[in-house]
């Protein structure tokens, strides 16, 4: 039977879960304020390469001397953490101008205080939002993904784990701000305006497909938020980047400190989708093995099918375009927008708009 | 459909000319544009643009009355929208067009890559180039003993760590990771294997669809089946055939809650045989489990009531006796519109429609209505109709509408029937009483040859995707040299597929891990250098490929 009780904690837990988020949030932003700058933008880079005097540098101080201090700051921090010392040698040791090198001066664990509250914040935010999900579920003995309320706030919770997991694996601690802030506008319309109370779902839903399925599109879907807020620092980045190399105002100088450069940026989205496209195919077989259960076909072009392959196509044109001359770069990077805006179509727009077999969401 | 391929269709760009190209050559060039990188980004794109307008418009294949409304919508637009395929835009010649064209693309660019791939499986890695200081990953550092030991060490572990090698005087490169290009080969064909798959359930499986009242049955045979959709090379011989009937229906509901009135389970208790004579065998049929005989899979996907009637014409004769099926007409209540015909009744033909309610209630207003799914309280509500039923007039019609044009009303009283009670027909023309209700359950039919290879398909192409992104693949080289103050080791390393990253890791373990072997006395290990920058990279990579293609 479901339980009420268990479902008052869990939506206390959301709203508790909302509030370690915009702390971590203010934490991330108090961070950039306060925190000594942590990357050298190439532009920069380039112009204190070629000696120019420092007033002319357009809103980023001395490139030079930022540059002496990031090396310095990585030296302190290869003496402050003996656990990491082999990651820092497998770092340092790589070239510094290579590709791969989105290692270099970060370091696994968060440093400064502001970002380590806001990582911890982050990560406390995190637990309760997974214990939230988990004693809803509880309270429903099923699957908490069964209406747009648990939907959203299933898909909220992927991409902060995802943002936590690429924080530590790929160092991308400056990405927090930027994911948490949709996940915090995502959630408070969520709770304040798409509630729905616990309860049980339609026969259509009461399967364990709903488990592979439903599960599969959440981790998708929270992959593909890191990778289109990625993508989107990168294209501000890269118009940053851009505008200072050839002299001009970009206004975006202070946050760009702050951020690895246009080309991390690309790489970092481009891996965000690597993972994504493999885990969104997976979903969408898993959906047809269950839509062959429950309808009696695998595809049949319903309208949450038809834009789920969309989806897929748009995103393999974007890997496909990343990976040809023309395309690279700015176009590839709008194509992933673009797949982006069609899976957000698909989750609401196809809910709302039009009607079809998928028309459980309960909006 | 990798870079490598754009280049060459780049390089193949130049428009073929007026007089020394003939057709052939621009044949070649047509191939060429096809399978190009760009052409099949282009047609990506179309197939995407293209199946928008199947989901937002009412599609033939999926909800034929949604395509009907559409047509007294729009009256004006409905015929322009048919003409262009619009209600049946996947089964669409332009829309085929596109993925045929794309799955040729793709054809024209997979197969000769898989070819490639075969052949370089077996020939050895290149030489290493002269210079590993121009390679992407480089670093050089001195070493202990003579420079063959060190040279032996590499190869030592460079397969250990499972390379394929190739030595040379005071070289070794090695090469790892063709798994990348199998995967994106796999993912590939495997897209090709699906669109068979497709093809094969297009032309030899079938759908079908069967009302069945509880308590009948019915044989796999099209005059049998409420709706048949045969593929393209079925017959009515090609059909399985079972038969079944179903023994019972119950569903259930919430019965408190907000939620009240929702279906929490539906069971429809089947018997069935295979073949005719056959051994009988039973199966609760529900939501999510289908069943399957002999290949072919019968899905519960709808149910309904239908009440009872019978009705014994003004010369005393028992003219109708049997269940009627009736249409739900909303979910809360499970309120049900249907009509019964009587074309046999004398002295007049008869006809009913009216309304069946699960759980009846009437306002003081005495309007009337159902509260629950559940039959808890099951009344009939009709209206009679006498004369000419024109079921024979030529025109098909359906068993749930009635065609009163050249009927007259009955004049009697109209009021909800318990099960039990009886309308007395004025006139002499007869009585109708309402004995009871039965459950029907509405059952699709699917026999898909084409399913499991499009299973399999699938399963491959996630496969091969996974395995092409998780494997790059990279080329190790080694140079030793003596100079005057002892050996210097020089090592290099290339990946064209780096999809993920990473590879400047692995390269810095592995010069970690030939120091260890080597010894201590290479602990006074230069860091290593960056002898290029991220924009010059391409270009060395083209330079070390083209070395390595010099061979």
């Amino acid at each position: 039977m479901p339980s009420p009780a268990l479902d008052q904690l869990s939506n206390a837990g959301l709203v508790s879960a909302i509030l370690l988020y915009g702390f971590a949030m203010l934490a991330y932003a108090l961070d950039f304020l306060y925190s000594r700058r942590k990357f050298e933008s190439p532009a920069t880079a380039a112009q204190a390469r070629e000696k120019r005097p420092a007033a002319v540098l357009v809103g980023a101080g001395s490139g030079t001397a930022d540059a002496g201090l990031a090396a310095d700051e990585a030296d302190r921090n290869f003496g402050a953490d003996p656990a990491d010392a082999s990651a820092q040698l497998a770092d340092l040791s790589a070239p510094p101008g290579g590709s791969g090198s989105d290692v270099v001066g970060l370091t696994k664990w968060p440093q400064g205080a502001w970002l380590r509250t806001a990582f911890v914040l982050t990560c406390l935010g995190l637990v309760v939002h997974i214990a939230t999900i988990t004693t809803r579920g509880l309270a429903e003995q099923r699957v908490p993904w069964g209406n747009m309320y648990e939907f959203l706030s299933a898909i909220t919770c992927a991409a902060v784990l995802i943002l936590t997991l690429a924080s530590i694996k790929f160092r991308a601690y400056y990405m927090g701000l930027f994911v948490l802030l949709p996940v915090v506008v995502t959630l408070g319309i969520d709770e304040a305006v798409i509630y729905t109370p616990e309860g049980a779902v339609a026969p259509a839903l009461n399967s364990y497909w709903i488990a592979i399925h439903v599960t599969g599109m959440i981790i998708a879907i929270g992959m593909y938020i890191f990778g289109a807020v990625t993508t989107v620092l990168y294209l501000l980045a890269d118009r940053h980047e851009r505008r200072v190399a050839a002299g001009q105002e970009s206004g975006l100088a202070g946050i760009m400190a702050q951020l690895p450069g246009a080309a991390k940026l690309d790489q970092l989205a481009y891996r965000a989708i690597l993972f994504a496209f493999p885990a969104w195919t997976f979903a969408v077989i898993a959906g047809a093995i269950w839509a062959d259960h429950a309808w009696g076909r695998y595809w049949g072009w319903d309208p949450k099918e038809t834009w789920s392959f969309i989806t897929w196509l748009v995103y393999a044109a974007f890997l496909h375009a990343r990976a040809t001359a023309g395309w690279r770069g700015r176009r590839a990077a709008y194509v992933q927008l673009l797949g982006f805006a069609c899976l957000m179509f698909n989750l609401v727009g196809v809910n709302l708009w039009i009607s079809g077999l998928h028309s459980y969401a309960n909006m | 459909m990798t870079a490598g391929v754009a280049d060459v269709a780049g390089k193949g760009m130049t428009r073929p000319g007026k007089a020394k190209f003939g057709p052939v050559a621009w044949l070649r060039w047509i191939w060429r544009q096809l399978t190009s990188m760009r052409t099949a980004l282009v047609l990506l794109f179309l197939l995407a643009l293209a199946s928008i307008p199947g989901s937002v418009l009412p599609q033939e294949g999926i909800d034929p009355a949604a395509v009907a409304q559409y047509y007294t919508a729009h009256p004006a637009l409905a015929p322009v929208l048919a003409k262009l395929s619009g209600f049946d835009v996947f089964g669409a010649p332009w829309f085929a067009a596109i993925y045929i064209l794309l799955f040729t693309s793709l054809a024209g660019c997979v197969l000769p890559r898989a070819y490639r791939l075969a052949k370089s499986s077996r020939q050895p890695p290149p030489k290493a180039p002269r210079h590993l200081g121009r390679l992407p990953q480089s670093t050089d550092f001195p070493a202990a003993g003579p420079a063959d030991e060190a040279l032996a060490a590499a190869t030592r572990m460079l397969r250990a760590r499972r390379f394929r090698l190739r030595t040379g005087d005071g070289w070794v490169s090695a090469e790892k990771g063709y798994l990348h290009e199998v995967g994106n080969l796999l993912f590939h064909l495997a897209l090709l294997g699906l669109l068979a798959s497709i093809a094969l359930g297009g032309l030899f499986g079938y759908k079908a669809n069967k009302l069945l009242v509880a308590g009948e049955g019915f044989a796999n045979t099209p005059t049998a089946l409420d709706v048949f959709h045969p593929g393209r090379l079925v017959t009515a011989s090609d059909l399985q055939p079972f038969s079944i009937t179903m023994t019972k229906f119950t569903a259930s509901y919430i019965t408190s809650g907000s939620q009240r009135g929702q279906p929490a389970n539906f069971n429809a208790s089947l018997s069935y045989t295979a073949q005719p004579g056959g051994p009988v065998g039973h199966y609760d049929l529900q939501v999510n489990h289908p069943l399957n005989v002999d290949g072919v899979q019968v899905f519960l996907i709808g149910h309904g009531y239908a009440p009872t009637f019978k009705v014994t014409d003004g010369t005393g004769r028992v003219v109708l006796d049997q269940p009627v099926p009736f249409i739900p007409v909303e979910e809360a209540g499970l309120s049900s519109d249907g009509v019964i015909k009587v074309p046999d009744a004398k002295p007049q033909a008869l006809g009913f429609s009216g309304e069946f309610l699960p759980t009846a209630y009437e306002t003081i207003t005495g309007s009337v209505g159902s509260e629950f799914p559940a039959a808890n309280l099951p009344r009939v509500v009709l209206v009679g109709y006498e004369g000419n039923l024109q079921l024979n007039n030529g025109q098909p019609q359906s068993v749930y509408s009635l065609n009163t044009s050249q009927m007259r009303r009955i004049d009697y009283p109209i009021k909800m029937l318990a099960p039990g009670q009886s309308i007395v027909l004025p006139h002499g023309l007869g009585k109708l009483t309402f004995t009871g209700y039965r459950q029907w359950a509405s059952l699709a039919i699917t026999y898909d040859p084409g399913q499991l290879p499009a299973l399999f398909s699938a399963l491959a192409a996630l496969a091969g995707l996974i395995l092409s992104f998780l494997v790059r693949r990279r080329r190790i080289f080694v140079r030793v040299s003596e100079n005057g103050n002892g050996t210097v080791v020089q090592l290099g390393g290339l990946t064209r597929s780096d999809a993920a990253g990473g590879f400047e890791v692995e390269f810095a373990e592995l010069t970690g891990e030939f120091k260890r072997r080597l010894g201590s006395a290479a602990g006074s290990s230069a860091p290593a250098k960056s002898a290029v920058d991220e924009t010059s990279k391409d270009g060395a990579d083209e330079v070390a490929l083209a070395q390595s293609k010099g061979e």
